[in-house]
């Protein structure tokens, strides 16, 4: 047996013989680590939506009713031209009746005669390559010959943004509260090895032990409670989302309602977290422990 | 081996441990440190190792100020010095072999060298076909020998016994005393602090006097002609 097996197995004897309380430790890293996973993945879904919010949303440009077929067209091109455009699409009258149609599906009567005098202006829907360059192209639209109003949804993109902005800060801010918590939970764990380890740790002292020597198998333990923790978290959390996400809509499957990601994109960003965050949780809560004991 | 130069000890700034402590040990020697309770023995131990500091004065061990010894320096001082403690220091849920492997996995020895290595020294001080006991299923006197086969275990040039024989019968005293021997006739450096005047006397091997934290006789050959004094209990 090499010393890094020696140290290993009493790391895990340790384990074993606190069996008890390693696994209600490990009980609670679970649960921390699955609301952190909750968190994240609702924060990823969040920005998978806002992402898709930011590539549909456009402005509507309305043309005046007096422009000719050549006008549009010419408008259109110069439309194209501006910085940041990604997409110009026309809509003519009679398909912007079919929408208003569409918009009004159960209260047709609002609509009746108006097919005779189309009141419903053509206009155009133009597409941002970027977000932040809705406003200088709502400008220079604007701007446009036979253009008579700009139809821009402000609000509704700066709200997505301030949710997102939001659950950001949100997402942080619990992560740093839970991993608090679990590294104290551990910790005090650890705390109780090294305390029923005392006397072991006090005589290893005297006889020579380097502080690594008597530090390694608590750092073992620490880090197999954290590592087996994220593994069960991991587990758990894909199970309870695949199931979910078949009975819910898909990012991206209608504009304007909530949609999931499929796990696939999510799984991996997942099991990093969980395992470099026990891997933390386990080696800093085990080293703060065991260091007041390594003074002697 | 060991130099005390102007050694002093205050525990608390009040209680005088040790004052101007001037000695030197050679590399070889066995030495035995007598003294009242309280004189100072103990801590003069203490200081070898680095379980107390020095409120001033030098002390060498191997030609090096301990002194300058940062806290990860300190492991490596300790080895070199095996220290058999008074109340044995040993760990009750571990049995004989696992007792003195400990020392030896401590410096990172191979599982080969260790299993040689604790067959020689229960050897030494005989207790081989013990190893699988625990220390409550022994003896006192076993359960110092085998403090004391830990110390011998990783070989280290210093061996120094705070009241090695304390709770033994004279029988069993003189059985460890016996090994301490033997080791120091191999070259290693011994240093016993001890109330056993019987044995002191018999030895005629150098004896340092404590009183009050000082040295009040230096004696290179100790011998029956102390035997009346009343000093050391
Ligand atoms: N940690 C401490 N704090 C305060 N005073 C101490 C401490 N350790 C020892 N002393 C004091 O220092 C003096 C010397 O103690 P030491 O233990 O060195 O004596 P000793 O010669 O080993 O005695 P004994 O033969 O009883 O073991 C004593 O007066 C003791 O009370
Ligand atoms: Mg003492």
């Amino acid at each position: 047996m090499t010393t890094k097996m020696y140290l290993f197995k009493e790391g895990y004897d340790n384990l074993r013989k606190h069996g008890s309380k390693t696994f209600s430790t490990m009980l609670i890293i679970c649960a921390t680590l699955l609301v952190l996973g909750i968190f994240l993945v609702l924060f990823q879904n969040v920005n998978a939506n806002v992402e898709t919010v930011r590539v549909e949303q456009g402005l509507q440009a309305f043309i005046d009713d007096t422009a000719t077929d050549d006008e549009i067209e010419y408008m259109q091109d110069e439309i194209k031209q501006i910085e940041g455009v990604k997409e110009v699409k026309y809509i003519d009258k009679d398909m912007a009746f079919e929408d208003a149609k569409q918009a009004f599906k159960d209260q047709e009567y609002f609509l009746e005669g108006l097919d005779k005098v189309n009141i419903f202006p053509a206009s155009f829907v133009v597409k941002f390559n970027n977000i932040n360059q809705s406003q200088t192209v709502k400008t220079a639209v604007e701007k446009i010959d036979g253009i008579y109003k700009v139809n821009y949804n402000e609000d509704r993109i700066q709200a997505v943004i301030s949710i997102s902005k939001i659950a950001n800060i949100f997402l942080l801010g619990i992560g740093a509260v839970l991993l608090i918590v679990s590294i104290f939970i551990i910790s005090n764990t650890i705390k109780l090895a090294v305390y029923s380890n005392k006397r072991e740790i006090f005589i290893m002292r005297y006889i020579g032990a380097t502080n690594r020597f008597i530090r390694t198998p608590f750092i073992v333990e620490g880090t197999i409670m954290g590592l087996v923790s994220a593994i069960i978290s991991f587990i758990l959390i894909s199970i309870a989302y695949v199931l979910i996400y078949a009975r819910v809509p898909q990012v991206g499957s209608s504009l304007g309602v909530f949609g999931f990601l499929p796990y696939t994109t999510l799984w991996y960003q997942i099991l990093i977290v969980y395992v470099v965050l026990g891997l933390f949780i386990g080696i800093f809560g085990s080293a703060i422990s065991i260091k007041k004991y390594l003074k002697v | 081996m060991i130099e005390f130069i102007n050694v002093k000890k205050e525990y608390n700034h009040d209680v005088l441990a040790l004052n101007n402590i001037n000695l030197k040990i050679e590399k070889g020697d066995f030495t035995f440190l007598v003294g009242p309770s309280g004189s100072g023995k103990s801590t003069f131990l203490k200081l070898m190792i680095k379980e107390e500091e020095p409120t001033s004065g030098k002390i060498l061990i191997d030609g090096k100020d301990i002194g300058k010894f940062k806290n990860k320096d300190i492991p490596f001082l300790r080895r070199k010095i095996g220290f058999v403690f008074q109340d044995f220091r040993l760990l009750y849920d571990r049995d004989v072999f696992e007792n003195i492997s400990f020392a030896l996995r401590v410096i990172e020895c191979s599982e080969r060298e260790i299993q040689a290595q604790v067959k020689n020294v229960l050897q030494m001080v005989g207790l081989t076909g013990k190893e699988k006991y625990y220390p409550n299923q022994l003896s006192g006197g076993e359960q110092q020998r085998v403090a004391l086969a830990r110390a011998l275990a990783t070989k280290p040039p210093i061996i120094i016994a705070d009241e090695p024989t304390g709770n033994l019968d004279p029988t069993t005293a003189k059985g460890i005393f016996k090994t301490l021997l033997d080791i120091n006739s191999r070259g290693t450096t011994v240093l016993v602090v001890t109330h056993a005047m019987d044995i002191v006397n018999d030895l005629n091997k150098r004896v340092i006097y404590l009183d009050h934290g000082q040295v009040v006789k230096d004696e290179q050959k100790g011998g029956p002609k102390f035997d009346n004094e009343n000093v050391f209990i």
